[in-house]
């Protein structure tokens, strides 16, 4: 995603504002996610029972929590999970894509035919309803959260691959592949896939901060990640019963959350109108 | 008069057969949904014999063959995969969506009991999110940069607000320290003001960012250059003309917002302690109550394919043209 | 152009606003006053109470602490206690106990009906305590309780009650008084449990009218109440004629619930704001006697099978500090592990054996071998990390302060080099018995509420394999330790009674075989219009039926 501001050749009209802000929040949550201790400015679980609810202040950007603990760290910290979580659920969700979108595409009328109705069912679940299915089956769960999320967000990405998949195999140069006599694999492989996949690719980096989000949202309900891990749904359940007399425990991790969210949605909008063009 | 009464009647004919043809396919879609569902808890790892009657008498304890029987026989827990899969879908077509293992009450009966709270929740959403939607968008879009700039800014923000975090502000701010409304969940209208502008508050930036790029579009459209030299005064073309071209493709967003607000609901009504499905949702999904969670998502799944199918119905009668894509 | 705009965008806010004018909380119309009643001698009466409480079980009645403060509501116990142990009348008047101890004959109170119109006889009462112990109405905890002890029922006229023991149990009369032995319809229980979860009948002052699942319970008054207990403070129907028992799970909503006037009582004032309601609300705290929620150490299982390691462990957390920041003071720390400080019969002496002495703790760990630290600061020794699992059932039987004192201890102990590892069980995965084998946890947390030291027979008797008890969650069978609770469980004489239970917390203690964290607690706050609220004393439910509102007009 960094990547997005910084590949772009000097000579290029110049990068809107928004974007450039945007680019540095995605980086800090990427070193904060990566290197903790690089951002965080204490240990994200050292417990002072003497420092407990305080606001904040200079030493305590954030303030620190019911345990004493830096809040700001804690948010750090648990960029991580977070990240991770965000990222795996759209990778699942990808994979879970390529071969619903593809299959579709291609497949025959039986075949796609079952599978664009696959694809209509798994619409038919909201995000949230369909991970709540899930997590009462498996339990609660870092993978579960990850799988629920990603299986709930493939029916929109294999939409998008399969309709890539549609106009690719249309085109003139996959015609003209196929007229040289190249297996119907190889053509896939080589043609389709490669052009199918550059809009998954935005709409993914699109899709990490909607994940991360939802992710947080399912550890708000009690079904996440347990404390005292600081993935960033856990601090925010954490920080509900406190939140009366410290704000600062509950506002500020929700606010970082909506940042980053926001960065990474910006980001993806961003790639999408820059890259979004050549593909159609 | 001959060939158009003709005309119009093989053009009614195919139209029919696209409303069928639409309603078979929710069908079929409807179907694959239950069938999904019953999959998925037949891989519930345990034994939910054991777990069922632990959850129902409230204690732990490692359950006799004597004390299993009964409850296996009762829900068909012994009886082949096919056998339960048939009777699941049998029950189905007779309405019976099971009977939860926490309340010992039929799902159709909870859902029906909780459905007011969570509908007019929705109801009351949605019409909210219009409102800031259209607002936002007929006093920033298209007028000069720095107050498109800060619709647009507005609407982005909006639309990435999570509503567990927003519900929580509203509530510290306008319950706890204004103590303007109740902090509970509260049946009446006071009791809904803060629910439904959370819930409706990220959906309202969705609906204003698509509309705000079909209203920019819309603007530079030869029928706005005619009717400006009409003499129309602005107030008129924008509301009248570039509006309702622009609100179109939001509409056809219905079946999404559908989606978007029973996802809403299940966060909202907990945040707000507010009674509906979707607290009942959550309270099954936590006690890992299957048959009121399968339920419920069945019904949440036909809400979303019904409303999709309506609005696929409503095209078709706005425009022939339309075929399925 | 402009204005129209304005008033769109505004539209929302009016229609806030709007509705905020129209339905202010508590509306007052002509010929009736605040919370629907009418004043009657400074009182106010008739009108209806809403009391905003915590958890909601999946059943109306039943074995769980949370299920008796629901019974207590609708159902007429034998007896009662009070704040310093005495055993009063309810529903029997009078009771003897045989010679030989192991007979009471219970005189019960004439003329009194359950709400469905039956009478409350002998035989009804008869036919619980069959039902209740060995029956179809069985109650996990009752039969924890009696289910050894009990011989039989028997109805000796309409009044006269005698419950048979296998042998003698004297402190029958205070486990009597929870509500778990309240005395129900017969003709109720044997619709079945099913029925009975959801509209269970008794005597009681309230009446179950609907349970509205995931909000409330709405309980209308028993007209005809005619056996409030001796310890009420007012004979005869409840004062308010409607009272809303609302499930308020979240402590914020709870909390704001009573601030913006929508509750009048709350049950578990979140201890954060604990000292603010002292300041503006009428506040009452009950100790729960019984087990105090403790650290219960796997005995079966390194590294808790060393008894020096079980010791260390207790030496290393300092557990007072942690139980007074986490709870803010509201809740009092419980240094023992066996017994709640408020339970008759319990000991002070060991409260202290263990105060945290981290030295010591370094010291007996280095005896037992685990001298090395590793990169992170833990113990190893043999290549393996100084851990413990810390089993905890999250979500509605742990409340989130008490996951902030074991995220405490767990750093505290992390000082002193112990991995310990914070496994929430979630409500399904614990009713699903995945935590009640002797190899899924090092240390659980857990409480017993009990009116009588005599408890430690149901937490430390042993578990056999032909006599099992799964509340012995130390898994330790001891039959010496299991004999000395016996032994006061079965004496007459009330000073050898306390010896016996006494050497029984000193065993536990001098084993280190549970380590004490804060008593539970209830905690009521009442509007400053709400009085007469009190609390009953052998479990802690708050009691209603007395409640009425001043003010008026």
């Amino acid at each position: 995603m960094t990547a997005a501001a910084n590949t772009l050749p000097a000579r290029t009209i110049r990068i809107p504002a928004p974007t450039v802000l945007a680019a540095v929040v995605v980086v800090l949550f990427v070193i904060a996610a990566i290197f903790p201790s690089l951002l965080a400015p204490y240990d994200a679980f050292h417990v002072d029972l003497g420092e407990t609810l305080r606001p904040p202040s200079f030493a305590h950007p954030f303030g620190t929590d019911q345990s004493g603990r830096d809040v700001l760290s804690r948010v750090v910290s648990g960029a991580g999970a977070s990240l991770l979580i965000g990222l795996g659920a759209t990778a699942v969700a990808a994979a879970l894509a390529v071969v619903l979108g593809v299959a579709a595409g291609l497949g025959g009328r039986l075949l796609g035919g079952g599978v664009n109705r696959l694809i209509e069912t798994l619409f038919a679940f909201p995000v949230l309803v369909l991970a709540l299915l899930l997590i009462t089956v498996f339990g609660p769960g870092v993978s579960t959260l990850v799988i629920a999320v990603g299986v709930a967000n493939a029916p929109g990405y294999a939409r998008i691959v399969r309709g890539q998949v549609l106009s690719v195999r249309r085109s003139e140069y996959v015609e003209a592949a196929h007229a040289t006599g190249h297996s119907p694999a190889r053509v896939l492989l080589r043609h389709i896939l490669p052009n199918a996949l550059r809009p998954l690719v935005v709409a993914g980096s699109l899709g990490i901060g909607q994940a991360i989000v939802w992710a947080s949202g399912l550890a708000f309900l009690g079904l996440g990640v347990a404390p005292p891990s600081a993935e960033w749904g856990a601090l925010l359940n954490d920080g509900r019963t406190y939140v009366t007399v410290a704000w600062w425990v509950e506002v500020l991790p929700g606010a970082v959350i909506v940042l980053v969210a926001l960065a990474l949605t910006a980001l993806g909008r961003a790639m999408q109108r820059r890259f979004g063009k050549e593909s159609g | 008069m001959t060939t158009v009464a003709e005309h119009s009647l093989r053009a009614r004919g195919t139209r029919t057969r696209r409303i069928l043809g639409r309603a078979v396919s929710a069908v079929i879609v409807l179907w694959a949904c239950a069938t999904l569902i019953f999959f998925v808890q037949i891989l519930m790892p345990g034994d939910r014999a054991t777990l069922l009657l632990n959850q129902v008498s409230g204690e732990v304890r490692t359950r006799t063959a004597a004390e299993l029987a009964p409850i296996n026989r009762q829900y068909g827990f012994d009886q082949p995969i096919l056998v339960q899969y048939l009777r699941y879908l049998g029950q189905l077509l007779h309405g019976d969506l099971g009977t939860s293992y926490q309340l010992a009450r039929p799902t159709t009966e909870i859902i029906l009991g909780q459905l007011w709270p969570t509908v007019s929740l929705m109801l009351a959403a949605l019409l909210i999110a219009w409102v800031l939607a259209l607002a936002v968008t007929l006093a920033t879009a298209g007028r000069g940069r720095f107050r498109s700039a800060t619709g647009s800014g507005i609407e982005t923000i909006a639309a990435a607000l999570p509503q567990y975090w927003l519900g929580i502000l509203l509530l510290l701010v306008f319950s706890l320290a204004l103590k303007w409304f109740p902090a509970e969940g509260d049946l009446g209208p006071r009791g809904l003001v803060l629910p439904a502008l959370t819930l409706a508050i990220p959906i309202a930036g969705f609906l204003a960012q698509l509309m705000r790029d079909e209203f920019t579009r819309a603007l530079s459209q030869p029928f706005v250059v005619t009717a400006r030299t009409r003499g129309l005064r602005e107030r008129q073309v924008r509301a009248g003309h570039v509006l309702r071209h622009s609100v179109l493709p939001a509409v056809s967003l219905s079946g999404w917002a559908v989606g978007a607000l029973l996802s809403g609901a299940v966060i909202v009504e907990t945040v707000y302690a507010r009674p509906g499905i979707g607290q009942v949702l959550v309270q099954a999904a936590i006690t890992r109550d299957i048959p009121l969670v399968s339920g419920i998502v069945l019904v949440i799944a036909a809400t979303y394919i019904i409303a999709n199918l309506l609005v696929d119905l409503a095209y078709v009668r706005i425009d022939p043209r339309i075929t399925t894509s | 152009m402009r204005r129209r705009i304005a008033a769109a965008s505004s539209l929302a806010v009016l229609l806030a606003s709007g509705l905020t004018a129209c339905a202010a909380p508590r509306q007052t119309e002509s010929g009736t006053t605040v919370h629907g009643g009418r004043v009657v001698g400074g009182k106010v009466v008739d009108g209806v109470l809403e009391y905003g409480h915590e958890q909601e079980p999946s059943c109306l009645i039943g074995g769980w602490v949370q299920q008796v403060y629901l019974m207590r509501q609708f159902l007429d116990s034998l007896v009662t206690v009070t704040a310093d142990g005495a055993v009063k009348p309810w529903l029997a008047t009078s009771w003897s106990q045989s010679p030989d101890g192991r007979s009471w004959t219970f005189h019960l109170k004439p003329g009194v009906r359950f709400t469905d119109g039956t009478k409350l006889d002998a035989a009804a009462v008869a036919y619980n305590f069959d039902s209740l112990l060995t029956g179809a109405g069985a109650n996990s905890t009752a039969q924890a309780y009696l289910q050894e002890y009990y011989a039989g029922s028997r109805a000796i006229d309409a009044t006269t009650f005698r419950l048979d023991l296998r042998k003698p149990y004297q402190p029958l009369l205070p486990v009597l008084a929870q509500g778990y032995f309240g005395i129900q319809s017969p003709a109720a229980m044997r619709r079945g449990a099913s029925a009975n979860c959801v509209h269970p009948v008794g005597s009681g002052a309230w009446i179950v009218r609907q349970w509205n699942r995931g909000q409330n319970v709405v309980f209308t008054r028993n007209d005809d109440y005619n056996s409030a207990p001796s310890t009420a403070s007012h004979q005869g129907p409840a004062y308010q004629r409607s009272m809303v028992w609302k499930f308020l799970k979240d402590p914020t909503l709870r909390y704001g619930s009573l601030e913006t006037g929508a509750s009048d009582v709350i049950y578990d004032v979140p201890t954060v704001d604990w000292a603010a309601a002292k300041r503006s609300y009428a506040v009452q705290r009950y100790i729960t006697p019984g087990r105090a929620v403790s650290l219960t150490l796997n005995a079966t299982r390194a590294p808790f099978s060393d008894e020096r390691l079980r010791r260390a462990f207790a030496y290393s957390l300092d557990r007072k500090a942690g139980v007074d920041s986490a709870f803010h003071g509201a809740y009092p720390y419980n240094g023992d592990g066996a017994l709640s400080k408020s339970t008759p019969g319990y000991d002070p002496r060991f409260a202290g054996t263990y105060s945290y002495q981290p030295r010591l703790a370094a010291r007996l760990l280095d005896q037992a071998g685990w001298t090395a630290r590793d990169g992170e600061g833990y113990r190893v020794r043999d290549g393996s990390r100084l851990t413990a699992q810390v089993v905890y059932p999250a979500g509605s039987i742990v409340t989130p302060e008490t996951v902030t004192l074991l995220q405490d201890l767990q750093s505290q102990a992390k000082e002193i080099g112990w991995d310990v590892q914070l496994v929430p069980a979630t409500q399904s995965a614990y009713f699903a018995g995945e935590y009640s084998t002797r190899t899924s946890y090092d240390a659980m947390t857990g409480y017993w509420t009990s009116p009588t030291a005599g408890v430690m027979y149901i937490t430390w008797r042993q578990d056999l394999a032909n006599r099992p008890n799964s509340a012995n969650i130390a898994f330790y069978n001891s039959r010496r330790l299991e004999g000395m609770i016996a032994v006061g469980n079965a004496a007459a004489d009330p000073a050898q009674r306390q010896v016996a239970y006494s050497s029984a917390q000193r065993y536990i203690s001098d084993h280190a075989l549970a380590i004490g964290l804060y008593a539970q607690t209830t905690s009521l706050a009442s509007a400053p219009d709400t009085k007469g609220v009190w609390i009953e004393q052998s479990q802690g439910e708050p009691v209603l039926s007395d409640a009425y509102f001043t003010g008026g007009q």
